[in-house]
């Protein structure tokens, strides 16, 4: 007897408003049943409902198998009907996935793959800019008249206050913490010696390439992703210009340009740095810390500090470009170029640095 | 007499279909409305025939020449052949709109004397009614300014063929009707040949001579417009005309 009790469906008789306040108290319901046997959904008063009732429907059949929903009313299986109709297809069943190590290699040679191809790319328009510029030179067409002065205008003017103010600290920063050091072995004077050519062939390369990259690299693509997205670049083109020389153009020549003179700056301001730090822990002056320097730099460290910016400066200018052309047509890939390019412009500014300390050291 | 001719052409992205052989004309000297329901590819197929989309397979010939997309000089003839008005504008941001209008004069002609350019730039300003807003930055524009400056950027070299994406978009119907007046009026008075897409169905009916109507990836109907009421295609039907095959049961 108590076999043929376990039998019998229990029956929930569901409430005349079913939407997704009551769907939810229904299924809390469900959930906390579990699976004691077999339910039968009553839905006779169900007047009011609304898709979440359908796709609670759809839950129910596709998840519970002991719950059938019975007395569906001509609205509510009419909605039922369209709902199914319009529920996204099943999948279509992927190739099974390789196991193990033959997964982890195909995926790492998938991602090694695509940053390939983007190397290729990148190197491909690096090339074409090269050209590019050698063509403008030659023929002075092709660009628009004055935009190398507006860009040298935000490449070097707009960038003179950031770039002295941190090579300032950058020089500070270096002092103070060779002079401890330097003191252990009575070697004071050799805080000119080390700020010098610490400033002239690396620190100030490396920091000016960085504040490129984040203020002009990032503007660049920023501005140049936007274009892509508003179709303007596309406009350029069916005017019979070639975005990229009307657009990189000029940020190159700009930057070749701003390069020397962000670069003189901050060696001077940096070497300021150490100056005044070197009067204020040893009280050496400012003409026997530049006496001293001169004996260890000289206008070869500058020059190869100058070369290597001028390369970073490239290096970010082309990368920004490359990132900000490559774009699709949401405004939420502008965002993401734009951290892609810092990202990819400080990468290429370390690579090359470090092939420079191969070829200079 | 054709001035664009497709034949078979499939387009697409990267290995993704959005039409499949297509195969149509584009008179010279008449306004070609390309319209379909959004997203049935018809600003896809605009950048094709612009030459800014390779096409996946088959071919189109412009102006008695076959556009081969992996020759510079062969889209460089098309460029100079074509003005195209965006659907935004994209008016360059950086530039007034007198710049804008003078751009594709100073890039095609660098030595051109200004006396020359500023001429130009007038007039076409002034074609669009827009001669007292040339110092005006696109930010400064309304919608339907913007439209008409970016026409006029595409119409300053004379070119022989303008594609025109979704000009009323955006716009209200008062404006959306000038722009629709500026384009017969490019027609009959230059005899100018206009590619439209919309799916604006007045503007379409105020401004086509021809349709190519495109649907599920495939041209739909291609023909007059005067033809469109004698079709018997469903899908046609309730494009156009707004009735179902059933209506007339």
């Amino acid at each position: 007897m108590s076999e043929i009790q376990a039998a019998v469906p229990e029956t929930l008789l569901l409430p005349k408003r079913l939407r997704a306040p009551e769907v939810v108290a229904v299924l809390d319901g469900l959930r906390h049943r579990g699976e004691a046997g077999p339910l039968v959904l009553d839905f006779r008063e169900v007047e009011e409902f609304d898709s979440s009732t359908m796709a609670f429907l759809h839950y129910v059949r596709g998840h519970h198998r002991e719950i059938t929903a019975v007395n569906l009313g001509g609205g509510l299986a009419r909605a039922d009907e369209s709902f199914v109709q319009k529920s996204p297809e099943e999948p279509a069943a992927e190739p099974p996935a390789a196991e193990g190590p033959g997964r982890f290699f195909r995926a790492y040679a998938d991602r090694v793959l695509v940053k390939a191809r983007s190397l290729g790319r990148f190197l491909a328009m690096l090339g074409d800019e090269v050209y590019h510029l050698g063509v403008y030179m030659k023929e002075r067409k092709g660009v628009y008249p004055g935009e190398t002065w507006n860009q040298l205008f935000f490449m070097g003017y707009r960038s003179y206050p950031i770039v002295c103010m941190l090579l300032f600290l950058v020089g500070v920063t270096i002092s103070i913490s060779s002079a401890k050091q330097l003191q252990l072995f009575g070697a004071d004077i050799y805080i000119a010696d080390l700020v010098g050519y610490a400033m002239l062939r690396e620190l100030v390369p490396l920091m000016v390439g960085v504040i490129l990259a984040g203020k002009v690299g990032a503007a660049i693509t920023a501005e140049l992703a936007s274009m892509t997205v508003l179709e303007e670049v596309d406009a350029l083109k069916t005017m019979g210009v070639v975005p990229e020389k009307f657009l990189m153009v000029p940020r190159l020549l700009a930057i070749t340009l701003a390069v020397p003179l962000l670069v003189a700056l901050a060696d001077v301001v940096g070497i300021l740095g150490g100056i005044v730090v070197a009067q204020l822990t040893f009280g050496m002056t400012p003409a026997a810390f530049i006496t001293e320097m001169v004996t260890s730099v000289d206008w070869t460290d500058f020059g190869w500090g100058l070369v290597k910016t001028v390369v970073f400066g490239w290096a970010v200018v082309v990368g920004a470009g490359f990132k900000g052309l490559s774009v699709g047509r949401s405004a939420e890939e502008v965002g993401r170029a734009t951290t892609e390019s810092v990202v990819l412009s400080v990468t290429l500014i370390i690579v090359i640095d470090c092939l420079f300390a191969f070829v200079l050291y | 007499m054709d001035i664009i001719t497709a034949r078979d052409l499939t387009i697409g992205y990267a290995g993704t279909e959005v039409l499949r052989d297509l195969t149509f004309g584009v008179p010279e000297g008449r306004i070609t409305a390309i319209a379909g329901v959004s997203g049935s590819g018809k600003s896809t197929l605009l950048k094709t025939l612009a030459g800014l989309l390779p096409p996946l397979s088959g071919s189109f010939d412009f102006a008695g020449a076959t556009v081969d997309y992996r020759s510079e000089a062969s889209l460089r003839f098309l460029y100079s052949k074509i003005g195209v008005l965006y659907q935004g504008g994209a008016l360059l941001n950086g530039l007034s709109l007198y710049e804008n209008v003078a751009l594709p004069i100073r890039m095609q002609y660098p030595r051109i004397p200004e006396e020359m350019v500023c001429d130009m730039v007038q007039a076409g300003l002034a074609q669009v009614e827009l001669a007292g807003s040339a110092d005006k930055f696109p930010a400064e524009l309304s919608g339907g300014m913007t439209k008409r400056g970016a026409l006029a950027r595409a119409l300053v070299l004379d070119p022989e063929v303008v594609f025109c994406d979704e000009p009323s978009s955006g716009l209200d119907p008062i404006t959306s009707s000038l722009l629709d007046d500026l384009l017969l009026r490019l027609k009959a008075t230059f005899g100018m040949t206009l590619v439209v897409v919309t799916h604006e169905l007045r503007s379409i009916e105020r401004v086509a001579d021809r349709v190519l109507l495109i649907d599920s990836g495939g041209l739909r109907f291609s023909g007059e417009y005067a033809d469109l009421a004698a079709s018997n295609d469903s899908f046609v039907r309730t494009f156009f005309l707004r009735k179902d095959s059933h209506d007339d049961a």
